[in-house]
């Protein structure tokens, strides 16, 4: 409202009476009684207490139990049940577990023997962890051209895993594809296998013989 | 169309199988509007209570010596009757791929996993032309669900629900009471299923992706083309323009697969989980629809009996709880709208 065409004198009717009305309209406005303190303010929005209301009006029946609170992601549990049925003992866990010190590491040579067929021996490439499809990697040989074989540790048709010959220094990567180079390729490791064979061998009659003499 | 009740006749409001408790006690039944026999269609009165014109139920009845119509849904169903599942199925979420060992082969598996599966209503042959059951999954936040929802759920007895889906079935056999829980052992062991629901979507997908076009050169001269769609037709002689309908580039998948005749490998209910053979369509955390195969034999009818006979064990009171929720509603609905129904 201009202050200055308020004060401004008219000898028009018209005019005067315009200006009383719009100081009535403004004056209507003006508040002299203090209002009462508005309700301690809502947290929800509007459309929050409209959403509220409607539901309010309505029985919502209790739901039933959900497996989302119980069982969010049955996939491990699964995975689970299914390694127990496999590897019962848990030895071949244990082969490539990353917690027991004595497992088989990247590096180090392995020899697969499956049920129908020979025994494969190469160097642990990979571990590829996947619950019940963990895969190991082996680069070998076989009639002298390098092969890489893939195997399921927990596969019913692998009959036996035995590390033939250990790492000396751990390798400085998980995944040793560098041995696809002829500089590091290490080739044939029958010669690990027979010395392996011999030793275990030797162990195993050693065993014999003391149980023999032990028995006398 | 099915041919339709005059409004004269009061239809019942429940199926009498499922609900000879209910019919027993006194339930305020719809009420039965009387018209006269000859309803007026008149325009100039704005709106008539006469069901709408069904031409094709008045004339040419079988029962007037004519054969019956090999077209129109009543054909439809008749034809399709022998490979309508006899029961229901389930909504299931894809949570992932395992494998199982059966003997000395591997086979990949995808783990399902149901999720507060309840029936929640039935589609009959009088009312709606079919038999179907529909099932709810999941649970909504009743804040997120509109007022005509709230009350549809409330007079079931059931918490809303984040998704439905109707499952054909054969007949009122296969029809389920309302406010049963469907768990993992619904499905036996060892019986084939058909998994339904929308694939991965791949996003604009090119001709190679989308059509299996086998592309251009990566050399020889070719220039910035290895993976165009190349010509696409005919030109003056075919109307200088492209067919409608040619193969190009777009929008693929998120569209609805079905993969028929996956077998069931194993089912946990603890775990809420069916573990079937082989791929599903989408990705994990997809809604599919869970039934039995039409194209091979349905679980064995004692194991049919017996999943039925369980869902009643369960919930032996379905029968009351769903009584209590319908009179509730009424009362609900009485407070609501006071005025309605005067």
């Amino acid at each position: 409202m201009n202050v200055a065409s308020v004060s401004r004198p008219s000898g028009c009717l018209k005019a005067a009476l315009r200006r009383t009305r719009y100081q009535r309209a403004c004056q209507r406005s003006f508040v002299t009684t203090p209002r009462a303190q508005a309700a301690t303010p809502s947290p929800f929005s509007g459309r929050q207490r409209d959403d509220i209301a409607r539901v309010s009006h309505f029985k919502v029946w209790p739901q039933v139990p959900s497996v989302r609170k119980t069982h969010p992601n049955p996939l491990p549990q699964l995975q689970a049940q299914q390694i127990a049925k496999l590897d019962p003992t848990g030895a071949r866990t244990r082969m490539f577990s990353k917690l027991h010190l004595d497992s088989a590491k990247v590096g180090d040579v392995l020899m697969v023997t499956p049920n129908t067929g020979e025994p494969f021996a190469g160097v642990l490439m990979q571990i590829r962890r996947a619950g019940v499809d963990t895969a190991i990697q082996l680069r070998g040989q076989l009639m002298r051209t390098s092969t890489e074989m893939w195997y399921k540790i927990y596969s019913p048709t692998v009959s036996a895993i035995d590390i033939i010959w250990r790492r000396p220094k751990r390798a400085r990567r998980s995944r040793l594809t560098y041995l696809r180079q002829p500089k590091h390729d290490m080739g044939n490791v029958d010669n690990l296998v027979f010395a392996w064979r011999k030793e275990r061998f030797a162990l195993r009659s050693k065993e014999k013989n003391k149980a023999m003499r032990g028995g006398r | 169309m099915p041919p339709r009740l005059p409004l004269r006749v009061a239809l019942p409001r429940f199926h009498a199988r499922h609900n000879a408790a209910a019919t027993a006690i006194a339930i305020p039944a719809r009420p039965c509007i009387l018209l006269s026999h000859t309803p007026s269609r008149a325009v100039h009165n704005g709106w008539v209570t006469a069901p709408p014109r069904s031409k094709h139920a008045r004339f040419n009845q079988p029962t007037a010596g004519v054969p019956a119509p090999t077209t129109g849904p009543a054909a439809a169903l008749k034809r399709r009757e022998r490979t309508t599942p006899l029961r229901t199925g389930v909504l299931a979420t894809k949570k992932g791929m395992t494998a199982v060992y059966v003997g000395k082969n591997r086979i990949p598996c995808t783990v399902l996993q149901l999720d507060q599966v309840q029936v929640v209503a039935n589609k009959t042959r009088e009312k709606n032309g079919y038999w179907a059951v529909q099932v709810g999954r999941g649970s909504k936040d009743p804040r997120n669900v509109t007022a005509p929802q709230l009350g549809y759920y409330e007079a079931k007895g059931i918490a809303p629900k984040a998704e439905l889906a109707e499952f054909m079935v054969r007949d009122e056999e296969g029809l389920l009471p309302v406010g049963l829980q469907l768990l993992p052992d619904w499905f036996q062991v060892g019986q084939y299923v058909d998994v339904k629901g929308n694939s991965r979507g791949m996003g604009f997908a090119g001709g190679m992706k989308r059509h299996g076009f086998k592309g251009q050169e990566a050399s020889h001269g070719n220039s910035k083309n290895h993976r165009t769609i190349g010509s696409v037709g005919p030109s003056q002689g075919s109307g200088s323009r492209v067919f409608p309908g040619k193969k190009m580039p777009g929008r693929m998948g998120n569209e609805s697969v079905t993969v028929q005749n996956l077998k069931v490998m194993a089912v946990d209910n603890e775990l809420g989980t069916v573990l079937v053979s082989g791929p599903v369509p989408g990705p994990k955390g997809r809604t599919l629809k869970l039934q039995d195969s039409k194209k091979r034999k349905p679980p064995t009818q004692p194991h049919r009996e017996k999943a039925v006979q369980a869902l009643v064990e369960r919930q032996p009171d379905h029968e009351e709880h769903l009584l209590a929720a319908r009179l509730a509603h009424l009362e609900m609905k009485k407070q609501r709208q006071p005025d309605v129904g005067l």
